[in-house]
């Protein structure tokens, strides 16, 4: 009897803080959430004034975006009233998130933007600068493979994404130089980076030379980089550039300009003082390793500019050249609009 | 009669760990394996300390979004679970949308949940819900149809509703079953946090791992996934401890 007893006892005790935890979740579910989701999740207060910005990054924070993250860590966008927040998405450039408005600006490629304009529904988003002025990604392979042009594609294996864009940029300069691309094997690799896969799977890969190279370079591994303009001009193109939906640069275009000026001015800092712009971006992401990072900024600090007038801008022959490329190899299917794809409107006067 | 009780059951475990965990050492130390394909144990743990300052306020973000969409995840299933319990014509309805909502590999929607829900603790929370919540669902729905027949025609004989049986037969016979569904879940809640950080954010595990992987730090990822296990191992002793203080005699029953 007395058994009984406490099952009953501890049966109700069960019951009612189940029931309080049911309660308790349908409370907190109720308010945090929405919390989150207004934009930011940092702190209110006195950045009242200041208008919020979310920027969506193309993938994790590295010395691409220096200029931003020096903006935000020496008040250049609090000085233009702007509160940045800079997120970090899954890989693969933010034309998708910025078209579906997730962030007012983001990183992006001049490839992605080409797509998505001429996509069946293409999204609404445009190219506001350009972060570096030339295409500074390439083939890499350690130096034993002795792959030193495309000619030495033959009989080697690739790895990349398994994207028809890797697929028309190696035959087309395979091509170019006589060689056969039917000799040359293609594997996905994934997310697997330079030196885990050029180690035991595949013999090159595209990189971007600020990033797996300099690391190279600061791990003491000795490659061999074939840089895509040197052997096809129409591949000079601007990679990473600022994007933002036309609907936003319409509405509110005071934003836009408040925004690059400051930016602009983040990148000339990082341009003059690299070692100490790339202070900025470990503050805000110390997951990133210092020593390629330094080795990174002082690399790019040469890069952003380049030969340009200012920061940022765009030429259209670069868009034009490249777009034509795409459609020629039918990357695209139909052409691009390329005096609609970007705009050097939003940029600083100087 | 000879008892072979349970606890010597935890040293052959325990034994089997430390000689794969000294076959891994080993491997990388002798060069056989390189130590940028797989880090060794030892600079793991080395990693995981000198990172631990930095790691509080990720594995707080972490925390927060398992926490949160777990007990969200208990309520939504305990709710559902009533409705398709009293109506069941709910429960026919419903059920192979649920097994449907398995089936969506989410690493294929995680792009798209980006776009839909933005950066914040919303998308994780969402994820980590619809991770937890099917075995949770399940295990409470087959306690309840595993109702004692013979105590429900007691009871319904004294003139009990659908509402007091429930509350009197139905869920406390089926409140194993629950804990057994929420220990399943509690185990995949921190992990389905850090898939929501793969998605995008600022902070959290995920977002971590994928920084210190693009920096190439390996040893790093590993000391972030070794959290992740003994944070998962963690919640899942803290729910078999929560069971044991409310339900002394199932604990009992087991032995």
């Amino acid at each position: 009897m007395k058994k009984m007893k406490m099952k009953m006892k501890m049966k109700k005790l069960s019951i009612a803080a189940l029931f309080l935890i049911l309660t308790a979740t349908l409370a907190l579910a109720g308010c945090q959430p929405k919390d989150a989701v207004e934009a930011g999740d940092g702190a209110q207060g006195p950045s009242a004034e200041l208008e919020k910005v979310t920027v969506v990054l193309d993938w994790v924070p590295n010395t691409n975006h220096t200029g931003l993250y020096v903006a935000q860590d020496l008040g250049f966008y609090e000085e233009a009233g702007l509160d940045v927040e800079i997120i970090q998405p899954a890989e693969g450039g933010s034309a998708s998130l910025i078209a579906a408005g997730q962030g007012e600006f983001g990183i992006s490629y001049q490839e992605e933007i080409t797509y998505a304009r001429t996509a069946a529904e293409p999204l609404p988003v445009k190219a506001i600068a350009a972060i570096i002025q030339h295409n500074t990604s390439g083939f890499a392979s350690p130096v034993e493979k002795g792959i030193v042009t495309p000619k030495d594609f033959e009989g080697k294996k690739y790895g990349g994404w398994g994207s028809p864009a890797e697929v028309a940029m190696l035959s087309g300069l395979m091509a170019k130089e006589g060689a056969d691309f039917d000799k040359l094997e293609m594997v996905d690799l994934g997310a697997l980076d330079f030196f885990a896969a050029t180690k035991s799977h595949v013999d090159f890969t595209w990189i971007y030379y600020g990033w797996d190279g300099i690391a190279a370079e600061v791990n003491n591994v000795p490659i061999n980089f074939i840089l895509l303009q040197d052997f096809e001009e129409n591949l000079d193109f601007y990679t990473p550039v600022i994007i933002a939906k036309e609907e936003l640069l319409s509405a509110r275009p005071e934003l836009a300009k408040k925004f690059l000026a400051a930016t602009t001015k983040g990148y000339e800092y990082a341009m003059e003082n690299p070692e100490e712009a790339v202070k900025s971006l470990l503050k805000a992401a110390p997951e990133v390793d210092e020593a390629i990072a330094v080795a990174s900024q002082n690399y790019l600090a040469d890069q952003y500019q380049a030969e340009a007038p200012q920061w940022g801008v765009m030429d259209l022959e670069i868009w034009t050249n490249y777009a034509g490329w795409m459609f020629e190899n039918g990357l695209i299917e139909s052409e691009l609009e390329a005096e609609e794809a970007f705009t050097n409107d939003f940029l600083p006067k100087k | 009669m000879m008892k072979k009780s349970a606890n010597t059951g935890k040293w052959p475990a325990a034994v089997f760990l430390a000689v794969l965990t000294a076959l891994w050492e080993l491997s990388v130390r002798s060069g056989w394996v390189d130590a940028y394909t797989l880090p060794a144990p030892s600079s793991v743990i080395r990693v995981l300390f000198s990172e631990l300052p930095g790691l509080r306020s990720h594995i707080w973000i972490t925390l927060q979004e398992a926490g949160i969409g777990f007990l969200a995840a208990i309520g939504f299933s305990i709710a559902l679970a009533l409705l398709m319990d009293f109506v069941p014509m709910v429960k026919k309805g419903l059920y192979p949308i649920l097994v449907l909502s398995q089936t969506v590999p989410i690493i294929v929607l995680a792009p798209l949940f980006g776009m839909w829900f933005g950066f914040g603790m919303l998308p994780k929370i969402v994820i980590v819900m619809l991770v937890c919540f099917f075995p949770i669902i399940v295990s409470l729905l087959d306690g309840l149809e595993a109702a004692d027949p013979d105590e429900l025609h007691l009871i319904e004989g004294m003139g009990a509703g659908q509402l007091q049986q429930f509350r009197w037969v139905k869920f406390p016979g089926a409140l194993v079953n629950l804990f057994s569904g929420i220990r399943i879940a509690a185990t995949y809640s921190i992990m389905g946090a850090v898939i929501g950080e793969w998605l995008g954010g600022t902070g959290g595990l995920g977002v971590y791992m994928l920084r210190v992987r693009h920096s190439f730090a390996l040893d790093k990822m590993f000391a972030a996934i070794l959290i992740v296990v003994v944070l998962s191992i963690a919640v899942f002793k803290g729910i078999d401890l929560i069971q044991r203080m409310l339900m002394p005699w199932a604990v009992s029953k087991e032995k």
